[in-house]
């Protein structure tokens, strides 16, 4: 159920949905070429995001995580990653630039030594154990190989599996010319590989339209007279402008392919 | 100077390596403290590395402005926004809502960061779609066995799809699940191998390229 | 120029505005299939089902505004099944420009479902340092996040009665849009804090998370808007991804045309300068 907004919630909300759906169309004008109203929106995202990030960075970093700790509760300790932090920023001053070595070699040294262990532990062990142990399952069993493909779980996708994992595991890592059985084998995982990448583009597709699903239900919604319909005005401007701005350059024709 | 410049940084990156990732294996109170103390540095470090990265933007438009380069005005809207935002954030606390009321940086986020960001994205819609019409072609057996795959993956995902070729959906998933879910193994197993060799590299001195350039 | 070669140089803008009116005209004009629910998103559903009342369920919102129509219906959809369920909710997010909409949604569904902040919820807010973090709540959560989104001390908090670290947390679900997110909370947190945890991401990323779904690392997987509306389904409550299901299904139709288009063309191409 919608809140009831006062008179300054909803002038606030209506402005928002004018400049929503302005910069919106502003960004969506690029499809029918580069103009200046995209290059605005687009310098203005920037700009917009990394203000937000620094606001962030500040609130979250400087106030939560150092000052309040170090004055409040008298964590002194957390003066030495302040001190690595301000390394980091020597970067900036040619003369001292070397400095910022130190805060990279701890932040580098300590992110490979996390990652070591853990990286073993979650995605070669976990993976290759999950490659072969349905299979050993299998065997144990003795009598039970189930051939139904639908179920992710059976003994032929586990088979499957197999075959995927090593053939696609051969191709990447013996990159010399393969021939005679080795060339089966690289083919295989060719074919295997071709398929995952028919996926990943199935699902790239699935992901770009649902994106630009969401914007143009943002734009529905904006094109009720409850906002004063910004999507219909602010259409009109912005073709309105394209087309003085085509006027105002008739020599540069867009890049239509 | 040698020493200070090149070797320190190369012995600091030896041991907080080595003796994190040897800490993963003894569970001992001394060894969790001293997870605890590191990654919460970690996290302040990395409010740093933020700032780091993004005023390297600052520098890049100053000069254009400064220098009155072609598009600097497009500059000079990125620094607006930029500036404005910066005072909006501070003013209201660094809070997009307060007691449940909107702020003026709150504002500033959903109406403008939000549907820009948003926006931005979105356009890769039509240049996917334009894509696939220019050049996913059929050229040769391997690029038909991924076209086919596509096509399947993309009816069988999708409820007109499903309606239409009922088995599509059963198909697509048996492809994810299994002939994806394979490659897509093989690929985990092998960039992890990669990081590892590469941490590995990183920890006894071997790749030093994170240290940058400049003077011994 | 033949009409092949003509039709496979078309001007792009046709290929745009076909995408555009197969998008809009569904979302105007609704036909409402009937969604099939996968096995991956079933599960996710099911395992909250399962959980004991007040059981401790953590959000971790890891995505930034680009990837906003996959991920935050299935935020919502979450989180209404997580009230319903009468959860402790734990969110955060590790995304920095995720937190304004982070918080936007928890207040939204929290006073939607008639939830109340530091009893039912709490939003932790954003800290930088991505799996760092994850590692610092599986050792203290308090160290983590000292305080809450509003600012708030965190220790004393009465949602968070009991929970020391992601020990104490019974499910854990990341909505990533990459990294960190599913893979990062996989590695850095559940390998070692042994906590039950469930995805949930953007359609380009699905696909990398089955072998992880395979072999149990997650115990289900919400992929995309597809994903989220298959849990809108599975908790009856429709919203903006099962509505924008038809243009979903117009738009992969119009790429299949698109596609069966240019190979037609292409082969009939071929075939004439075979010929020639």
């Amino acid at each position: 159920m919608p809140q009831p907004v006062s008179v300054t919630d909803m002038d606030a909300t209506i402005l928002g949905a004018w400049m929503a759906t302005g910069l919106t169309l502003f960004i969506f004008s690029f499809l029918y070429q580069d103009n200046p109203l995209f290059k605005l929106a687009e310098h203005l995202y920037v700009g917009v995001s990394v203000g937000y990030t620094i606001v962030k960075a500040y609130d979250t970093v400087i106030v939560h995580l150092i000052v309040k700790p170090i004055v409040e509760e008298g964590q002194i300790a957390l003066l030495i990653p302040v001190a690595i932090g301000l390394l980091m920023l020597t970067r900036y001053v040619p003369r001292a630039a070397w400095m910022s070595r130190y805060a990279f070699a701890f932040i580098v040294g300590l992110g490979s030594g996390l990652a070591i262990p853990r990286t073993i532990s979650s995605f070669v062990l976990k993976q290759v154990e999950d490659t072969i142990r349905p299979l050993l399952f299998q065997a144990g069993d003795g009598l039970t190989f189930s051939f139904n493909l639908l179920n992710p779980a059976s003994s032929l996708n586990a088979v499957i599996i197999l075959i995927g994992v090593s053939t696609v595991l051969f191709y990447f890592f013996f990159s010399i010319e393969h021939s005679g059985p080795g060339k089966i084998v690289a083919r295989t995982g060719i074919v295997f590989l071709m398929i995952a990448f028919g996926a990943a583009f199935g699902y790239t597709v699935m992901a770009r339209m649902s994106l630009l699903i969401g914007r143009l239900t943002d734009l529905i919604e904006f094109s009720d007279v409850s906002y004063g319909r910004p999507t219909w005005w602010l259409l009109m401007l912005t073709i309105a402008v394209l087309v003085l701005l085509a006027r105002r350059v008739p020599n540069r024709p867009p890049d239509l392919h | 100077m040698i020493f200070l410049r090149r070797r320190l940084p190369l012995l600091i990156t030896m041991i907080t390596g080595l003796l994190f990732a040897g800490q993963y294996y003894v569970p001992h109170p001394a060894s969790e403290w001293l997870l605890t103390s590191a990654t919460k540095w970690l996290q302040i470090i990395g409010g740093f590395a933020l700032v780091l990265g993004v005023t390297s933007l600052f520098h890049q438009h100053a000069v254009k402005i400064r220098r009155q380069e072609a598009g600097w005005g497009y500059s000079l809207v990125l620094y607006a926004g930029m500036l404005v935002t910066i005072a909006v954030g501070l003013w209201a606390g660094g809070k997009e809502s307060l007691d449940g009321s909107m702020t003026a940086f709150g504002w500033i986020y959903s109406y403008m960061m939000v549907p820009l960001q948003g926006t931005m994205f979105a356009i890769l819609a039509f240049f996917i779609a334009s894509a696939a019409y220019r050049s996913f072609r059929a050229r040769s057996r391997e690029a038909a066995v991924l076209l086919i795959a596509a096509v399947i993956v993309m009816m069988g995902r999708v409820p007109l799809g499903e309606y239409l070729i009922p088995l599509s959906g059963d198909v697509s998933q048996w492809i994810l699940n299994v002939l994806n879910a394979s490659v897509r193994r093989a690929i985990l197993i092998g960039v992890s191998l990669g990081t590892i060799a590469l941490s590995l590299k990183i920890i006894f001195g071997v790749e030093r390229s994170y240290l940058g350039g400049g003077k011994e | 120029m033949t009409f092949s070669e003509r039709m496979l140089k078309i001007d792009r803008r046709i290929i745009f505005m076909v995408i555009g009116l197969c998008t809009l005209l569904p979302l105007l004009y609704p036909v409402g299939l009937p969604i099939k629910i996968s096995p991956e998103v079933r599960n996710v559903y099911e395992y909250i089902e399962s959980l004991p009342e007040r059981s401790v369920f953590l959000l971790s919102i890891d995505f930034d505004p680009a990837s906003k129509p996959e991920l935050h219906p299935q935020a919502i959809a979450l989180l209404r099944h997580a009230f319903r369920k009468n959860l402790r909710v734990v969110a955060m997010t590790l995304w920095v420009s995720g937190t304004g909409m982070a918080d936007q949604l928890m207040k939204q569904v929290s006073s939607e479902m008639g939830r109340e902040p530091g009893r039912d919820y709490v939003f932790l807010g954003w800290s930088p340092g991505g799996s760092a973090v994850i590692i610092n709540m599986g050792q203290d959560l308090y160290t983590a996040f000292p305080s809450d989104y509003e600012g708030k001390p965190t220790r004393g908090i009465p949602v968070l009665e009991g929970v020391h670290s992601l020990k104490d947390v019974t499910y854990a679900i990341s909505l990533g849009a990459g990294n960190p997110g599913v893979e990062a909370w996989y590695v850095y947190g559940k390998d070692k804090y042994k906590f039950e945890l469930g995805g949930g991401c953007t359609g380009v990323i699905a696909p990398g998370l089955y072998p992880l779904l395979r072999s149990g690392q997650i115990n289900g997987l919400i992929g995309g808007l597809r994903g989220a509306a298959e849990y809108e389904s599975l908790i009856e409550q429709k919203g903006r991804a099962v509505a924008g299901m038809d243009a979903q299904s117009a738009t992969h139709l119009a790429i299949i045309v698109l596609v069966a288009m240019c190979n037609l063309f292409y082969f009939s191409l071929r075939q004439q300068k075979g010929r020639g």
